[in-house]
């Protein structure tokens, strides 16, 4: 059998044209023989691609003249104002999200920056320097009086600032807090007497903030101190007593040591349960025989009773810094011990003076 | 409600397009068209690559509704565009058109498996397109008239001059077996 008359029969049968006999034969050929059969496939995949090529062209005859017969420029007008929308529209977006970040960057770097000078505002807000702002309506009656009886010198200006002090030499070497005597002019030692001699400071430690003063008046006469400095770590529980100015008058104030660390843990000094007012800085604070400990500094204003003393340790560092000859002995023996309070304050309330300070 | 009642124009138009009726291709090319323009003239493509896109789509969707299986599950509207947006990052794609990609074109696409079948009946047309095209007188004629045209072999053989329809036939089965050759070295089954 040739091509032509395979074809043909392939054709015939698809196509129906064939007797019943005639389709058998065909059939079983097919079976039988895979080349024929491939051949039957091979036609009914040509026939059918070349119907669908022809439809498919057909529909593409017709919709380019549907295309044709469109109204291309109105379809062009109401397609084209879009795009110029959308960029424009784009554009606004792009200038309002930098805008916007722009403020968000601004508002939150504000925010921590504010938020960082708040906590350390917050930290040095719960410490607070116990000196005190003097004016004229609290000078004592006691004061005048003194003033009149012993012809001293009292400055009629009361000072700006005022703290506590003490005597550490026999020759008129006081010890007071450094931030009572920071950035002064001039200062005063006035004692319970209302006596006021002028000083001058000789050496500061902003780190303990001690400071060391000098009474420069050559009418200054003084007595043999009665009390030692304690160089040894008060324990907690240990009874301390202080003697100080928060008030033109000498005022005694008791407690005890709660801690051996001062604010946020600074090493250097004494947490202690005393009333401590403004004006108490400075002032000595004393163990149950009369010796100093430490040095009254501060409070703390969030909590009551929570006050706090430089330990006498960074007093012995500074004095042994001191040049020694100039100084005198500060090293003294101790005649308060055996004494009831009472009488250790009449001795003890001669060396404590209160520190007016100019600016 | 009015969802639904689109859905049954759209089917009604659909089945239109299937029996070949020119009024449905008409309206579903005129109300279909002017949306996929815009989109291509937004994204910087011409008038002709939208013509283009668009009736591939429409080819696409005319093959697709001759087969049983196929139902519209979603607006006809919806569906073009679908391929419209799907055809068109492939051209993008293949670099065929040098444009870059618009971002929002830019994801998975619906109509993925509708594809692949579309794929393959194109590669098909476009070599029988070839084969057809590389035939030459009578055969192309005699065949398009037989197979596409249903004419049968006595009024072809009239038109071609042939003395009977068995000269004709077996002139035709001559190209058809030259056709064969062409389209199936080109193509295999």
């Amino acid at each position: 059998m040739n091509d032509s008359n395979l074809i043909r029969d392939i054709e015939r049968y698809l196509e129906g044209d064939m007797n019943m006999q005639e389709k058998a034969a065909f059939e079983k050929l097919c079976q039988s023989d895979p080349v024929v059969n491939e051949q039957l496939k091979a036609h009914q995949h040509i026939t059918a691609q070349l119907e669908s090529y022809g439809r498919r062209l057909a529909l593409q005859e017709k919709m380019d003249q549907i295309h044709a017969s469109l109204d291309m420029d109105m379809l062009r007008n109401a397609a084209t104002p879009a795009p110029a929308r959308v960029i424009s529209f784009r554009r606004r977006l792009l200038t309002n999200v930098a805008a916007a970040a722009c403020i968000a960057l601004v508002t939150s770097l504000t925010t921590i920056a504010l938020i960082q000078k708040a906590n350390r505002q917050k930290t040095t807000a719960q410490y607070e320097d116990v000196r005190r702002v003097l004016n004229n309506i609290q000078r004592s009656q006691n004061a005048l009086i003194n003033d009149i009886n012993n012809k001293k010198r009292v400055p009629a200006n009361p000072g700006t600032y005022g703290g506590t002090g003490f005597a550490i030499t026999d020759n008129g070497y006081v010890v007071t807090n450094y931030h009572v005597v920071a950035g002064a002019d001039s200062i005063y030692i006035q004692n319970t007497k209302g006596e006021a001699y002028k000083a001058t400071s000789v050496f500061e430690d902003i780190s303990s903030d001690l400071a060391i003063l000098k009474i420069t008046d050559s009418t200054f006469r003084s007595q043999p101190i009665p009390y030692s400095v304690k160089f040894q770590k008060a324990l907690r529980g240990e009874k301390v007593f202080t003697l100080g100015y928060p008030r033109d008058e000498i005022v005694y104030g008791e407690g005890y040591i709660s801690a051996q660390t001062g604010f946020n843990g600074d090493s250097a000094a004494y947490q202690v349960s005393i009333p401590v007012n403004p004006g108490n800085s400075g002032a000595p604070l004393m163990d149950a025989k009369g010796d100093i400990v430490g040095i009254v500094t501060g409070k703390q204003t969030t909590a009551d009773g929570i006050a706090f003393a430089v330990k006498s340790a960074q007093l012995k560092r500074l004095l042994e810094e001191m040049p020694k000859e100039k100084m005198g002995k500060w090293n003294h023996k101790n005649r308060l011990e055996n004494l009831t309070r009472v009488e250790q304050i009449k001795k003890l309330e001669d060396f404590v003076y209160m520190v007016k300070v100019y600016n | 409600m009015k969802h639904n009642l689109n859905i049954e124009r759209d089917r009604e138009l659909l089945l239109g397009l299937t029996r070949n009726d020119d009024k449905a291709l008409s309206t579903i090319y005129v109300e279909n068209f002017p949306a996929v323009l815009r989109m291509v003239l937004q994204h910087k493509g011409s008038e002709d690559d939208a013509k283009d896109l668009f009736q591939e789509a429409m080819i696409v969707l005319y093959e697709k509704a001759q087969t049983s299986e196929f139902d519209l599950y979603s607006k006809l509207k919806t569906y073009l565009y679908a391929i419209c947006r799907h055809l068109w990052l492939k051209k993008l794609q293949s670099g065929s058109w040098q444009l870059s990609l618009p971002d929002e074109l830019e994801e998975v696409l619906p109509a993925d498996n509708h594809m692949e079948d579309h794929d393959k009946k194109d590669e098909q047309f476009r070599i029988m397109e070839q084969s057809m095209g590389s035939m030459g007188e009578p055969c192309k004629t005699i065949l398009e008239d037989y197979y596409i045209r249903k004419l049968s072999m006595a009024d072809i053989a009239e038109k071609f001059g042939y003395t009977n329809a068995e000269n004709a036939k077996n002139q035709k089965y001559k190209c058809l077996m030259r056709l064969k050759k062409l389209f199936f070295d080109k193509y295999k089954l």
